[in-house]
This record gives C-alpha cells, sequence and structure tokens, in this order.
C-alpha cells in the first residue's frame, strides 16, 4: 500500500495535467512563420490600438479598399467603385460573389452592420475616432451602400483600407465577447487556434474571392526578446521578423540563412510628454521644460550612429510620406546650454527628476538603443532620468490609455496607414482622445478645419499651421519619420511593405 | 506508519498555509492595490469608493479569510489584464514548467549520479578532482549564461536545435540541458558525499572484512544506503529546480508558469502573482511530502524518529 | 541562485581520520587549502578594484559617446588600446563599467549577506540554545523558507516595492538568513551540552551572557565560512534579478543589468556580455575556493 500511495502521488501530479496539444499536420514546406514581439489584445480590430492587430487583422478580414503597394494609390478591394455623389455623401458599389469563413454572403448590410458598431459612442471603440466624420451609413440594396458624412470628408477613401470589415450575422448573433477570440472575415486566411501569448495558427480559405496564398498555414509565433527573434530567424524557426535593430542588420545579413529589407514607413516615433497633466502634476505642463527637453537630445547624432541612418528627422509628429507636412520647417538643434538655461527658467536650476516609461520596441527598430542614448543626453542637460519599462504591449497602451504613462513615455504612431496629418493630429494630439496627452484649443480648431473641407490647398494651409503651433509649443520630444527593417528568411521571397501591414498571403518560396 | 503520514500531511497544510499568508500579505500589506488600479490624478472619493468595492477596506484578517476561503474553491480572481479568471491562467500554464522541471531532474541526474558514484569510489584521484572541480566552477557558472551559450551554439550556429518555443521534442533538449546543468554541480557533490559516508559506516566494513567482493559491496550495500541522502536531495532539489527554471524559461521563450509569473509580476498583475505563488508551494510541498513518505518507506528509522 | 538549502555546505568533511596514509592526507590537505588561498588571493584583487574603483577607472562609467559605440576589444579589429575592453551600445568603455559593477555587485552582497547572518545567528542561536517550542517553531520556519524557491518571493516583493538596491538588500537578506539559522543552530545545540556551558549555567550566569560571551565566540568560524560562501550566492542572485530588470537598474553598472542589456549583442558585439558575465563567473569562483577553504582550514569536521 505504501510504495503505492508514493506512486500514486507522482501519477495524480501528471494525470491532471494534458501533454502538448496535438500539432496539425502542417509541414515546414506548407507553413510560413511569421513573429512578433507581443501578442494582440483581441481578434476585433476595431478594438484595438496595436499595430499588430492591424496587421493580422488583414489576413483575416478584408477591407472596402487597399493601398497598391507599387502604386501607393488606394484600389478597390471589397469595394469595386465609389463616387461622392455631394459633398457629404459617397456611394460605394461592392463585389459580389463574396462569402464570410462561416459561408454567408457578404452584402450591404455587413457594410452598415460593421460602420455602425464602431461609430456607436457606447461601445467606446478605440477606432472611433478614424470614422468620426461618417454620420451614417445607409443600405441602398445588396450591393450598394451610401456614407453621409458630417461635412465634406477628405479623407474617405483612404479611411476605406482602414476598416476591417464584420459580418452583420455574427455581430448580431455572437456579440462584442465572442468577436474578440473568433474574427469571422472574408480574408485569406481564418484562424484556427490562438494559444495566447504564445501562437495563433492561421489556415488558408480555400474559397477566397481573390488571389490564393501560396502557403496553406500561417504560424505567428509571440517571441518578446529580440535576440530569441534573431536566433530562431537564423537557426529556421521564424520566416519573418519585423523591427530589427539596426545594429544587428549585419549579423543577419552575415548569417547567409537570412537577409534584412529596409523601407521607410509611415511611421514617426516621438516620447509624448504629459503637458495636459491627465497623469497628475509633472514638469512638463511648463513649456520651457518641454522645449529643453527637444534641445537636450541630439536626434541626428542618434539616428546616425545608433540607427545606422535609417530615419528621417522631422520637426513634429507628422511624417514626410504624409500629406500635410511642410518641409520648411526645421527641427530642433541639439542646445545643452540653452536647455539648461531654461531648465532654470522653469524653476529647476539643479536639474530635475522625471519618471520615463518605455514600451516593448515592437514596431521601432532599435527603439531601446535610441532611448539609451536619448537618456543619456537628457541626463547631460539636468533631466534625471529614471526609468521604467513594461515589457507587456498591451499592458502599455491599456495604460497609456487610462491616462497613466505620464509624465514621459515612448510612443510612435503609424497613421492606421491613411497617407494624411490628420490621421494623426486626431488621435495623437487632439484634446481628450485616447492616446493623446496634449490639450490645446488652437490646435483642435485646426484639426477640425483640417478634416472639414475638401480643398487639398487649404488643407496643407491649415496644416503648415498645425506643425507650427505643435513645434513652438514643443508639445512632445520630437524624433523621427521611421525606417522599417524586416529580416527575412533565405526560404522565402517577400518584401517590406512601406504601408507596414505584413501581408503573409503575398509570400512565397524563393526559387532555387 | 499511519502516524507518519499524518504528522506529514500536518506540516504539509502548515506550510501552505502559512505560504499564503506570505503571497496574500506581499499584496495587501506591503504594496496598495488600489493606487495601482485607478488613474494618477484620481480623487480621494474615488479611491475611496474603489478601496470599498474591493473590499479593502476591512481588517485584514478578514480580507485574509475571503481570500483563503475562496482560494480553496479555485477562485484567485480575475487577472487584472485581460479579465480572465487567474486560476485557470495558472493551471494552463503548469505542465510546460513541470515537464521542463522533470527533464531538468532526469538531465541533472544523468550527470550527477554517475560522476558523483565514481568521485566517491575513486576518492582523493584525480578523477575525484576534476570532478569536485568541475562542480564548483559549474556552480559559479550563471545560468542564464549557460542558456544564451548554449542557443547560440546549437540553435545559431549548427542549426540542430530550436531557439526557443515549445512543441516537439527537440524543443526539450536545450532548456533540459540547461536546468539540469545548473543543478547537476550540486547533486553531484551530494551524491559523493552521502555515497562517502555510506561507505564508511560500520556495515559496509563488515562486509569487507568478510571478503564479499569490493563491487558487490558497493552496488548491494552501500548504494542502497545512499539511496536515502540521494533521494532527500531530490526533493530539496524540486524547489531550487523550479527556481532555476524561471530563468531557463525566460532565456528559452518556455510558456511555462515561470515566465506567466515574472510578466506578471512586471505589470503588477498581482492576482495571478498570488495564484502562482501559491499553487507552486502547494506543488513543492507535495514532492517533498512524497520525498519524505518514500524516504520513511526505505529507512524504518526515520519514521519512528530514531 | 541555490535558494534551496545551500549544499555546498551539506556535503560533509572529506577527511577520515583513519587513513593509513598519514602524510598524503596532510599533503592533500595543504593541497586543497592551496585553492583556498589562490582563490583568496584573487578575491582580495577584485576587492581590492572595486574599492579603488575611482582612481583605477579608466573613464566615467556613466559616460556615453554614441560615435564611438559598440567598439570591439583593443586586440580585436576595429579596437583600440583607449577602450581596453571595447566599448557598450551607447559607448561607455566596458572596462570601467565591468569595474564599477565589481563595486555594486560586491556592497550588494556584503550588505545583504552581513544582514542575513545577524539575522540567522539570532534564530539560529535562540533555536540551539532554547530549544523545545521556541526550536520547533523556528526549525518549522526555517523549512518552510528553505524549500520554497524564495527567488519567486523576491521577485513579487520586489515588483511591490519597486526595483533598487535598497530594496533587493532587504529581499535578499530575508531570503538568506534561513541557511545561517540551520548551521548556527546545530553548532549550537552541539555547543551546549558543553562542559564548560554547563558550569557557566551551574554558577548562575545569565543566558545573555553565556550566549554572548561562550558560545558566539565559538561560531566564528562557521558564520565566516557560511558568509563567504553566501556572498557568491547573493552576487548570482543579484545578477539574476537584474537580469530580470528587477534588480538594479541601469546605467548603474552591474554585472547583473549588463549581462541582460548586452544579450541582444551576443551575435556581434559578444563582449558586452561577455566580459561581465566572466566577471560574476571568477568571483563566484574564487569565493567559492575562498570558502572551501576557510572551512577545511578552520574545523574540516564542521558540520556544515
Amino acid at each position: 500500500m505504501n510504495r503505492a500511495a508514493a506512486f500514486g502521488f507522482a501519477l495524480l501530479l501528471l494525470v491532471g495535467l494534458a501533454l502538448p496539444g496535438p500539432a496539425l499536420a502542417q509541414t515546414k514546406d506548407d507553413t510560413v512563420v511569421y513573429a512578433i514581439q507581443s501578442d494582440i489584445d483581441t481578434w476585433d480590430p476595431p478594438g484595438s490600438v496595436l499595430r499588430e492587430a492591424i496587421i493580422l487583422g488583414y489576413q483575416v478580414f478584408d477591407h472596402l479598399a487597399v493601398r497598391d503597394l507599387k502604386t501607393r494609390k488606394v484600389g478597390p478591394n471589397l469595394a469595386v467603385s465609389w463616387r461622392s455623389l455631394d459633398d457629404t455623401t459617397w456611394e460605394v458599389k461592392l463585389r459580389q460573389g463574396v462569402k464570410f469563413h462561416d459561408g454567408t454572403p457578404f452584402t450591404a448590410k455587413d457594410v452598415k452592420a460593421t460602420f455602425d458598431r464602431v461609430l456607436d459612442p457606447a461601445k467606446k471603440m478605440i477606432a472611433r475616432g478614424n470614422h468620426a466624420k461618417i454620420k451614417s451609413v445607409e443600405v441602398v440594396d445588396d450591393y450598394t451602400v451610401r456614407f453621409r458624412t458630417d461635412g465634406p470628408y477628405p479623407l474617405f477613401v483612404e479611411r476605406m483600407t482602414a476598416q476591417a470589415i464584420a459580418s452583420e450575422k455574427v455581430i448580431r448573433e455572437k456579440g462584442d465577447e465572442w468577436m474578440q477570440e473568433h474574427p469571422v472575415g472574408t480574408g485569406p486566411y481564418k484562424l484556427v487556434s490562438w494559444q495566447r501569448k504564445q501562437e495563433h495558427l492561421l489556415v488558408r480559405n480555400d474559397d477566397y474571392w481573390g488571389p490564393k496564398p501560396y502557403y496553406k498555414y500561417v504560424r505567428i509565433r509571440i517571441i518578446p526578446e529580440q535576440a530569441t527573434q534573431i536566433a530562431e530567424l537564423l537557426s529556421g524557426g521564424v520566416d519573418i521578423i519585423k523591427a530589427v535593430p539596426p545594429d544587428q542588420m549585419d549579423v543577419i545579413a552575415k548569417s547567409g540563412a537570412a537577409r534584412t529589407a529596409v523601407s521607410p514607413i509611415l511611421r514617426t516615433a516621438f516620447i509624448q510628454l504629459d503637458s495636459a497633466a491627465r497623469s497628475g502634476p509633472n514638469p512638463f505642463t511648463d513649456k520651457r521644460v518641454r522645449i529643453a527637453v527637444n534641445l537636450a537630445v541630439d536626434q541626428d547624432g542618434i539616428i546616425k550612429h545608433v540607427i545606422n541612418g535609417l530615419g528621417d528627422r522631422v520637426a513634429t509628429g507628422i511624417n514626410p510620406m504624409a500629406f500635410g507636412w511642410d518641409p520648411n520647417l526645421k527641427p530642433y538643434k541639439q542646445d545643452l546650454p540653452r536647455a539648461k538655461k531654461l531648465l532654470a527658467e522653469a524653476g529647476f536650476p539643479n536639474g530635475v527628476d522625471v519618471v520615463f516609461n518605455e514600451g516593448p520596441p515592437t514596431v521601432e527598430p532599435g527603439q531601446i538603443q535610441t532611448d539609451d542614448a536619448a537618456v543619456a543626453d537628457m541626463t547631460k542637460a539636468g533631466f534625471r532620468v529614471k526609468r521604467n519599462y513594461t515589457g507587456d504591449n498591451t499592458v502599455f497602451v491599456a495604460r497609456a490609455k487610462e491616462g497613466k504613462l505620464g509624465p514621459m513615455f515612448t510612443w510612435s504612431w503609424g497613421y492606421y496607414s491613411v497617407f494624411d496629418a490628420d490621421a494623426i493630429l486626431y488621435d495623437i494630439f487632439k484634446c481628450g482622445e485616447f492616446y493623446s496627452y496634449y490639450c490645446n484649443k488652437e490646435l483642435d480648431d485646426l484639426i477640425i478645419s483640417g478634416r472639414s473641407t475638401l480643398d487639398q490647398k487649404k488643407r496643407a494651409e491649415v496644416y503648415v499651421k498645425a506643425q507650427k503651433v505643435l513645434f513652438d509649443d514643443a508639445a512632445y520630444l520630437y524624433k523621427w519619420g521611421l525606417r522599417g527593417v524586416w529580416g527575412i528568411s533565405n526560404r522565402v521571397e517577400y518584401s517590406a511593405p512601406p504601408d507596414e501591414i505584413d501581408r503573409m498571403f503575398l509570400v512565397t518560396p524563393r526559387k532555387k | 506508519m499511519r502516524r507518519y503520514l499524518l504528522r506529514q500531511l500536518v506540516q504539509l497544510v502548515v506550510v501552505v498555509v502559512g505560504i499564503s499568508i506570505l503571497a496574500f500579505s506581499i499584496l495587501h500589506v506591503i504594496g496598495d492595490p488600489v493606487t495601482l488600479l485607478l488613474p494618477q490624478n484620481a480623487g480621494k472619493e474615488e479611491y475611496a469608493r474603489y478601496k470599498h468595492l474591493l473590499g479593502l477596506d476591512q481588517p485584514v484578517w478578514v480580507q485574509y479569510w475571503k481570500f483563503a476561503s475562496r482560494a480553496v474553491q479555485g477562485d484567485f480572481g480575475k487577472s487584472w489584464y485581460g479579465n480572465t479568471p487567474a486560476f485557470p491562467l495558472v493551471l494552463e500554464r503548469m505542465p510546460p514548467t513541470i515537464y521542463l522541471t522533470l527533464a531538468g531532474l532526469a538531465v541533472a541526474l544523468l550527470i550527477a549520479l554517475p560522476l558523483g558514484v565514481v568521485a566517491a569510489l575513486k576518492r582523493h584521484s584525480i578523477v575525484d578532482t576534476l570532478c569536485t572541480t568541475l562542480a564548483v566552477a559549474g556552480q559559479a557558472m550563471p545560468i542564464f549564461w549557460l542558456g544564451i551559450m548554449l542557443i547560440i551554439i546549437f540553435a545559431v550556429r549548427l542549426k540542430v536545435l530550436p531557439a526557443s518555443g515549445y512543441g516537439t521534442w527537440q524543443n526539450f533538449v536545450l532548456p533540459a540541458f540547461c536546468l539540469g546543468a545548473f543543478v547537476a554541480p550540486l547533486t553531484m557533490r551530494l551524491v559523493r558525499s552521502g555515497l562517502i559516508e555510506v561507505m564508511n559506516m560500520e556495515f559496509i566494513k563488515t562486509a569487507r572484512s568478510k571478503g564479499v567482493d569490493e563491487r558487490m559491496v558497493v552496488i548491494k550495500h552501500a548504494f542502497r544506503n545512499a539511496c536515502i541522502p540521494v533521494v532527500t536531495v531530490l526533493g530539496l532539489q524540486f524547489g531550487q529546480l523550479l527556481g532555476g527554471a524561471i530563468i531557463t524559461e525566460t532565456v528559452f521563450a518556455w510558456p511555462g508558469v515561470a515566465t506567466l509569473t515574472v510578466d506578471s509580476i512586471r505589470n503588477q498583475d498581482f492576482p495571478v502573482v498570488q495564484c502562482a505563488v501559491v499553487l507552486l508551494a502547494l506543488i513543492i510541498v507535495i514532492v517533498n511530502t512524497a520525498v519524505d513518505v518514500v524516504v520513511g518507506l526505505i529507512d524504518p528509522r526515520i519514521r519512528t524518529g530514531a | 541562485m541555490s535558494a534551496g538549502p545551500d549544499v555546498t555546505m551539506a556535503a560533509p568533511s572529506l577527511e577520515t581520520p583513519a587513513r593509513p596514509d598519514a602524510s598524503g592526507a596532510a599533503w592533500r590537505r595543504l593541497a586543497r587549502l592551496k585553492w583556498g588561498v589562490g582563490g583568496a588571493v584573487v578575491f582580495l584583487l577584485i576587492v581590492a578594484s572595486a574599492v579603488c574603483a575611482p582612481l583605477i577607472s579608466p573613464y566615467d562609467p556613466l559616460e556615453v559617446d554614441i560615435r564611438h559605440r559598440m567598439a570591439p576589444p583593443a586586440w580585436m579589429d576595429g579596437g583600440a588600446w583607449e577602450h581596453l575592453l571595447g566599448t557598450d551600445q551607447v559607448g561607455r568603455d566596458l572596462l570601467s563599467r565591468v569595474i564599477w559593477g565589481g563595486r555594486v555587485s560586491l556592497l550588494a552582497g556584503a550588505s545583504t549577506v552581513i544582514l542575513s547572518s545577524i539575522i540567522g545567528v539570532c534564530f539560529g542561536l535562540a533555536a540551539g540554545y532554547f530549544g523545545g517550542r521556541t526550536d520547533w517553531i523556528i526549525m518549522t520556519l526555517i523549512n518552510v523558507m528553505l524549500t520554497f524557491p524564495f527567488v519567486l518571493l523576491a521577485l513579487a516583493v520586489i515588483a511591490v516595492l519597486g526595483p533598487s538596491l535598497s530594496n533587493m538588500v532587504k529581499v535578499l537578506a530575508v531570503t538568506g538568513w534561513p541557511v545561517y539559522a540551520r548551521i548556527i543552530r546545530a553548532e549550537t545545540l552541539a555547543l551546549r551540552e558543553r562542559d564548560f556551558i554547563v558550569a557557566a549555567q551551574a554558577l548562575g550566569m545569565s543566558h545573555l551572557r553565556i550566549v554572548a560571551g561562550q558560545i558566539l565566540p565559538n561560531l566564528v568560524s562557521p558564520i565566516v565560512v557560511v558568509a563567504t560562501l553566501q556572498i557568491a550566492q547573493v552576487i548570482i542572485l543579484e545578477s539574476t534579478l537584474s537580469f530580470l530588470g528587477l534588480g538594479i537598474q541601469p546605467p548603474t553598472p552591474a554585472w547583473g543589468n549588463m549581462l541582460g542589456e548586452g544579450r541582444v549583442y551576443m551575435l556581434n558585439s559578444w563582449w558586452i556580455a561577455a566580459f561581465p558575465g566572466l566577471a560574476i563567473f571568477v568571483t563566484t569562483l574564487v569565493l567559492n575556493l575562498m570558502g572551501n577553504g576557510l572551512r577545511d582550514w578552520l574545523d574540516p569536521h564542521m558540520k556544515l
């Protein structure tokens, strides 16, 4: 009895635990493996601000329109054509013969349900601000939809690429919570399984209306450490990684197993300063301190030496690729004496203590390394920086949304891949928005007027004014427009996407 | 025998309760969960309201009782980030850690047992010195250093094993070896000293003087009795193994409880941390108790407290 | 990182009295001491360099110079003699950082060990001297603390209190005292039965005087040996915590966080992580050698 008892102990322990789940019959040849650093929070794209949620959404959902990667122009996808009937009405004709993954046919009511849901103020969806100009959506017939906008809406066409179309049946029958884990789209891949914080498995949608992807399976592995991502890339465990630190590019290039690809992307990086005091009182509510910190950091030197020139210096958060960028506005140049003087004037002759909240480098190549250099510069000017690193992006952006990341935190913005100044100004600089820590009525007025006229010339003028406000007021610590750096295995053929959306359905094996 | 088991059980309960008190007090006594949960500019009324909502305005022992009574039913509250209940979250990540620990233990034994035996038998020889030196050096090596080196050599340079991840037996090799190598030096020295101590005992000398063949002496008598300290050591090593698993899991991106706990600690997700700590404690204590029981089986003298 | 019972000490004495080859035993004892002496010498060198860090460090360990970031060590291609061991990812001189890092690591080790030895000795004395229920309570506490990987609780506490040198020392001290307590208790138990203690008690000496005057002096040997070996453990623990980002925070140089930061560069700028790692390894090694040597010298029959 006694031996059995001891043995029984051990057995009980093991029996209660399941062995690793059975893997599907995927082989190396029919699977492409993509690595991300931090898992997404939800498979419901309008509910997330994460770039990875947009990327993953693109595999499983379709959009009304998509950007052509070569011409950079917006072209048809689920919508086949569109026209504006008048200043405030757009009519969109939809593609026929498209089915959702559950077999339901795609029709106009799905478009209406998708937008109604996102625009519903009670649901507090992250993407609402993007589409707030849309007042209502009308179903004209099964394949025609009319959008009524609140005044002229110049970005309508661009923004059609930024809303994943969901199924009306799913919205009605299953509800929001179910949709977080069960994406039902019309896209080239379907979700098979999601092991949180470990990996997602996608399988090809063989009924897809468009060109079929080569690879039957996509494995999206969550690998938090960049060193491990690179090791996996080199040893063949992963095919595509993104946001590679520029100082690791030579390791990949020399390995013979993989290569790097660089592309300017529509993303600017900056360090947000809590001038609106969302996290409580802090030194950055004083404009002089904000200018001081902008003068403290030698951004040009950092771009040159730390990220090997892979960045385009900007004066504010507007990216050179976005409509409305003002090329005549010159960025702050490092001036340590003046920075110290300003700090003293602001009441900090002996320097000031600040907390710097840093998130994981999921989309910004070399973020940790450039932050190291920036903090060193700030210290020289008299800022005593206490660094606070969060490795989980979901947690980090949740805190940002709740206003807890002040006085200073790392941030970047991908514009939802909409190449227009409005796509950053509204979400990041407008008072009261989830991720904005800046509050300036003058700027808010400019933002509203910028998105209320269809006259591009007028809009450009408005945006020049807006950038001057942002620059003079030193709203944030501005950095640069990013160049995305990808690591690609020599097993596959893939080009770096300038809109920062990795499309697994375009990956093909490399010809020998 | 029954009394011995009963005593062991009582000790188990006492230890687990003690650890649960510790785990509870970390959050509620040392930290202030309300401040962590609320935005920084929340006012005093908001603070008071939240405090009442979380039940934190009640006396500490009431709070502990609530925590403990819920915990026994498997309710450790919800994760503060993700709104999923903590208990299933932790439970789901247990198997990879357990398997890794067992694999690491196996590797450690594979290295430590033969070396320990040889070193004990050939005491003071070059082999012995070598083994002891290796053990001392092995104990000085930081485990994450070893893990990173293993990845570089076997995954990146030689490409024979995966660099990280979980799912196939190949994924087990490097982490298990890393963890095993971490625990092996200590285990080896214990095996060696345990065996030496036994070999010097009276009954061995008696057997020798009776002219029994040396090998038989070792195998039949010495080894069987050396099992006691070795088995005890194994039990103690389990706790240390779990400690080593924390680093191993981090280096190899192993989806186990240790990485979950470290992440939760970094994110200050205390319900999950509490749950993980209590469950891990439970497992360790169960293992130790099992070991004590087994040892009691082998040597009746221990049972009766001789 | 043995949060479990410190097992370098659980190995009983390696000497047996009744060996026929007496001169051989003596020679071997000396030979083993040779390692201990060697270890002690190297350790003293390390301590000296840490103490004299401001004098011998070629650069300020916090001085950033991004133009010279990731420079290889002097003897390699692209290295320069100004930076003997190269520079790290923001251009700080590695040699300076390793020297200053030693200062932090050793300071952490020493303070932790002093704190935990004080706590542990008190508990061990109480348990061994008074026996009975006091002993039972303390022993249970010790067993609880020794069986659980208290690294986990240490991590949790630091997460709440915030990572800093002082918090880390406090936490490690609290998790490290059981090792002392156990050994001190064993030694105290043995001493308590000895004649001179019994005599003192018969003479009516107060407990405090007996403990302080008679027992404590005899405990110096085990305390010293354990302390030496504990510093090594604390250094490894500190580096582990810093590696996880929960220990000493950058830019303050500490071997653990330097290793953690340098991890990403292992494939090209390997020196950023290699030299701190080497420093940890060498220091821990010589501490272990020194500790073993001390034990063999002071009392080979020590019940460690």
